[in-house]
């Protein structure tokens, strides 16, 4: 690992997300919200810091397959500490764990709050709280990758360990040019749902951060009854619909704007998306109608659509409180936040691919069971598997099995109940949002220990970067492989020699 | 400019990773998957599994994007198909890499017109041209040629009996006279410098100059290097690199002997060959060699199949007092080993070639022409804007950027190497050479708003 190239390029993304930090100060000023000056001095401290990074330690040009993900994890762990520092100087969370919480959340767009009232925050930190979601959603190195040339080399590997899924598409040889694509698809469909949801009623403000919110799948909104607070079928059904396309991959939108739509169809793991929609939909709301939830079959169905796409693309979204909802519900809306989004799109989860090719390999387990002599092989759509992608997908499973346990273990250790901690620690790792009981729906995480709130920012990171790019970190391998950084002051001959010419 | 690759061996590796460095779009096309998605990862190329042969694959890889398309397989045939079929999809560019003989030769029936590929190159002949440039200019470890030979870029180290050594550049201007070249790089224990006036030369350099051809023998006497013609040449190793070699040796007059270990094959080259003596022995065995004068040999050409044996013999021929060796290696990843092993030259027919290719694509192009020896220092071609800052201002006027240096000019299909006073003219081609560090200040010297 080039630790140096590693810090210095930590140091370009802290630089970029200053400068992010100032598109709030707009919002202050307009709301009058007195926040601008805060939000000046946040993206200084983190353009003074960035500065810093990259004036100590020299860029050695080169970033080597591992580094990609020290790179990933590092830069996301210091985003998410500079994007708290607006939360803690706005003076309405409690504590800095709280910030960090909030903060984490909103990168690894799982949308999970600690404030009983959203309202209270000013415009203006509303506003960065959406665009924190935003900037996770494709994710904020993909966006490096596409609007600066400095990543060029070794884009590959910070592309990889950032993106979700277990093969990357890639739209054109160049990784920035890929990453340039997804990024323009990203932004088309954000301004078209702000566009849809203006012409529903609702403010720019709103629009705008509940449009950054659902392309992202994270689920911050402005106000502390999330969308049900619009009560408008229509803003539901736009945000349904763009929930669901953000759910998939966006390579997919890429070709489907370019006219294929017939790719949608021809993606095995699009239809497996959209069949168990439709199913968990039907189940959802024939339970309901037999509880006798909601007074008329049309609210079931528009309440189950909602809240089933809401979980199933990892939003997190609530137009009502499902932890009122008879049990089969509970579990089934549990086990959807388990398999989560498409692989490539801004969903969080175990991602429709890995679980569908789960399925595929038991198959072919039990084909083989009767016909021991029979030659398989595990196809998606017309290509076949390769094996090293199914090992992969079996070496994650059991990886988010241990991960679940661990946290749910620790969670619970520090005095959590059962349901609260274990879906807690499902909602996060899963970067979904809301979880059963306690953080519920209608409820949130502030009454939470620091500790599980710090374990439980873990959770997300691990799930938004989809566990082996943090894991590796905790491999005593990895850090062997580190090598001492190079400091500007201690040049070698080379720049010496450069210098006395000068 | 979009680059179609078939064929992930040494040269098609090469070429990626050269072209995609330089931010061209790259698809690699190839059977082994294990390898592509190897390459992937280290590149940032985008790779297609399937036969460059299939129209199937091509057209997964995009090829009716594509502007350029380079097939280099192991297979002659394959190439062929391939660069027939890129022919359908009207790629502007193709080129094949063949080995037989069958489509080499301008005579034959199937040659680059009627097979409408753009360029054949095979490693074999590459190597040989190679080697008989080295040869010609007898002490230089690397030979470049620009505007069709004109003008070349010669790299010499420095010896402790060469003159120059420990003057600056200063002083050298001073005593070069009217002759015209000039030092474009100092490679110093491997990291490059673009030299300015005041750097020195020193022992063991490496240096770089660019000099016109006719003025060669000039520069390498001051110098002190000797630039008359090899007197005898040894090559071990008789097979197609060696003969070939051979062949163009003899036919300008130089005293060749040619050593191979099979009988058979040296009655079949000793046939085949005019001048050349032929002779039957294992290139290892020092005491025939010696008695064959191996100690007054000018130039070791060490070209047989084994990488071990030809290692092996030039070390050997240089501890018998040869004077420069040549020696063909294989695997491209031992080459910086050989220098501090005392071998003056190592080349890699698949690195040659793929060289090669990239000059051929490169021609009147605007874009980087070749890296220094294993060194962070580069060469690119560039126009001169219309601009009024360049207009007439003489180059040390211009305040060039640090770390790059213009080598020569070419106008008017006109080449000439440039002093400070040397104005330049919009629509000039510049070759300018530079540190990896430099090309952002000389593309925003050169950017015009």
């Amino acid at each position: 690992m080039r630790t140096g190239e590693v810090l210095n390029i930590l140091g370009k993304l802290l630089i970029l997300l200053s400068l992010f930090l100032l598109t709030p100060i707009p919002f202050s000023l307009y709301y009058q919200d007195g926040m601008a000056v805060t939000f000046l001095f946040c993206s200084l401290c983190g353009a003074i810091l960035g500065g810093l990074l990259v004036a100590i330690f020299v860029s050695e040009k080169e970033l080597g397959y591992r580094d990609g993900f020290a790179v990933v994890v590092f830069s996301w762990l210091a985003l998410a500490l500079l994007g708290a520092m607006p939360f803690y100087l706005s003076g309405q969370m409690p504590s800095f764990a709280d910030c960090f919480f909030e903060s984490m959340s909103g990168f690894t767009t799982t949308g999970s709050t600690i404030l009983s009232q959203v309202e209270v925050l000013p415009k203006s930190v509303l506003f960065w709280r959406a665009l924190t979601h935003w900037l996770g959603g494709m994710g904020i190195i993909v966006l490096t990758l596409a609007i600066l040339p400095l990543l060029g080399v070794g884009g590959m590997q910070l592309f990889q360990a950032e993106m979700p899924g277990p093969t990357k598409d890639r739209l054109a040889p160049r990784i920035q040019d890929t990453a340039r694509i997804l990024w323009s698809v990203y932004v088309l469909f954000t301004l078209l749902e702000i566009l849809l949801l203006l012409l529903g009623g609702m403010d720019f403000f709103d629009a705008t951060c509940h449009s950054f919110a659902t392309l992202a799948t994270g689920g911050f909104s402005t106000h502390t009854a999330s969308v049900a607070h619009f009560d408008s079928l229509y803003i539901e059904a736009v945000i349904i619909v763009f929930m669901f396309l953000a759910g998939v991959n966006f390579s997919l939108h890429y070709h489907g704007l370019r006219g294929r739509l017939s790719s949608y169809w021809q993606s095995e793991e699009f239809r497996f998306y959209l069949a168990l929609i439709v199913m968990a939909v039907l189940i959802v709301t024939a339970a309901n109608f037999f509880a006798r939830t909601y007074d008329s079959t049309g609210e079931n169905l528009r309440t189950a659509s909602f809240q089933v796409v809401s979980i199933i693309t990892t939003t997190g979204f609530g137009t009502a409180d499902f932890d009122q909802w008879p049990p089969i519900c509970k579990i089934l809306l549990v086990s959807l936040m388990f398999i989560g989004g498409c692989a490539g799109s801004t969903g969080g989860g175990i991602k429709q691919v890995r679980v569908l090719l789960f399925f595929k390999y038991a198959r072919l387990q039990l084909r083989h069971l009767v016909h021991p002599q029979a030659v398989g092989a595990i196809k998606l759509g017309k290509v076949k598997v390769p094996k090293e992608v199914l090992i992969s997908i079996l070496g994650f499973f059991g990886l988010y099995i241990a991960v679940i346990l661990l946290a749910t273990l620790v969670v619970t250790g520090l005095g959590v109940d059962i349901v609260t901690g274990g879906t807690a620690v499902i909602a996060t790792l899963n970067n979904i949002g809301p979880g059963l009981h306690l953080v519920g729906p209608v409820q949130h995480y502030g009454h939470l220990p620091a500790t599980v709130k710090v374990a439980l920012s873990f959770c997300m990171l691990a799930g938004r970067l989809e566990l082996y790019t943090v894991a590796v970190l905790f491999t005593s391998d990895y850090w062997r492989m580190a090598r001492k950084p190079k400091l500007r002051w201690q040049g070698d001959k080379f720049s010496a020699v450069r210098e006395n010419k000068e | 400019m979009r680059i179609m690759i078939v064929g992930a061996g040494q040269v098609g590796y090469h070429l990626s990773k050269k072209f995609s460095m330089e931010g061209q779009e790259v698809v690699l096309v190839d059977r082994d998957e294990s390898k592509l998605r190897r390459l992937e990862r280290e590149l940032n190329i985008m790779t297609v599994h399937g036969s460059g042969a299939s129209a199937r694959t091509l057209e997964e890889a995009g090829i009716d994007k594509s502007d350029l398309f380079i097939a280099v397989t192991d297979s002659d045939e394959v190439n062929l198909v391939a660069c027939i079929l890129s022919r359908q999809y009207q790629v502007k560019k193709r080129i094949a890499r063949v080995r037989s003989d069958d489509f080499l030769s301008p005579g034959s029936p199937l040659n680059e017109q009627a097979l409408g590929v753009d360029l054949l190159i095979s490693p074999d002949r590459a190597m040989t041209d190679e080697i008989i440039q080295l040869s010609n200019v007898s002490e230089a470890f690397d030979v470049v040629e620009f505007a069709d030979g004109h003008v070349l870029l010669l790299g010499y180290v420095v010896q402790p009996n060469n003159p120059c050594a420990g003057l600056s550049l200063k002083q050298l201007k001073k005593l070069r006279g009217s002759y015209r070249f000039l030092v474009v790089a100092i490679i110093r224990q491997g990291t490059p410098i673009i030299p300015r006036g005041d750097d020195r030369i020193e022992v063991h350099d490496k240096i770089y100059l660019m000099v016109r051809r006719e003025d060669i023998p000039a520069v390498e006497e001051l110098f002190n290097l000797s630039s008359r013609k090899p007197d005898l040449v040894f090559i071990i190793g008789g097979g197609n690199i060696g003969y070939m070699v051979a062949r163009r040796l003899e036919e300008k007059g130089i005293d060749v002997r040619l050593v191979e270990e099979d009988p058979d094959h040296c009655e079949i080259l000793a046939k085949q060959l005019e001048h050349t003596l032929v002779l039957n022995f294992d290139g290892l065995e020092s005491n025939v060699l010696l008695e064959e004068g191996i100690d007054r040999a000018d130039l070791v050409i060490s070209v047989t199949d084994s990488d071990t044996t030809n290692i092996l013999s030039s070390l050997l021929a240089k501890h018998h007092g040869a004077k420069k060796c040549i020696t063909k290696i294989t695997r491209p990843d031992f080459i910086p080993l050989l220098g501090k092993l005392g071998i003056d030259v190592a080349l890699s027919p698949r690195q040659v070639a793929a060289d090669m290719i990239l000059r051929f694509v490169r021609r009147g192009a605007i874009v980087s022409v070749a890296t220094l020896l294993a060194s962070d220092a580069e060469v690119i071609e560039l126009k001169v804007p219309d601009h009024q800052r360049f207009r007439d201002a003489p180059l040390k006027a211009l305040a060039f950027p640090h770390g790059a240096i213009v080598g020569a000019i070419v106008r008017d299909s006109q080449v000439f190497i440039p002093s400070g006073e040397t104005t330049l003219q919009p629509g000039d081609n510049l070759i300018i050479f530079f540190t990896k560090d430099a090309i952002h200040h000389v593309e925003s010297f050169f950017a015009v708003d």
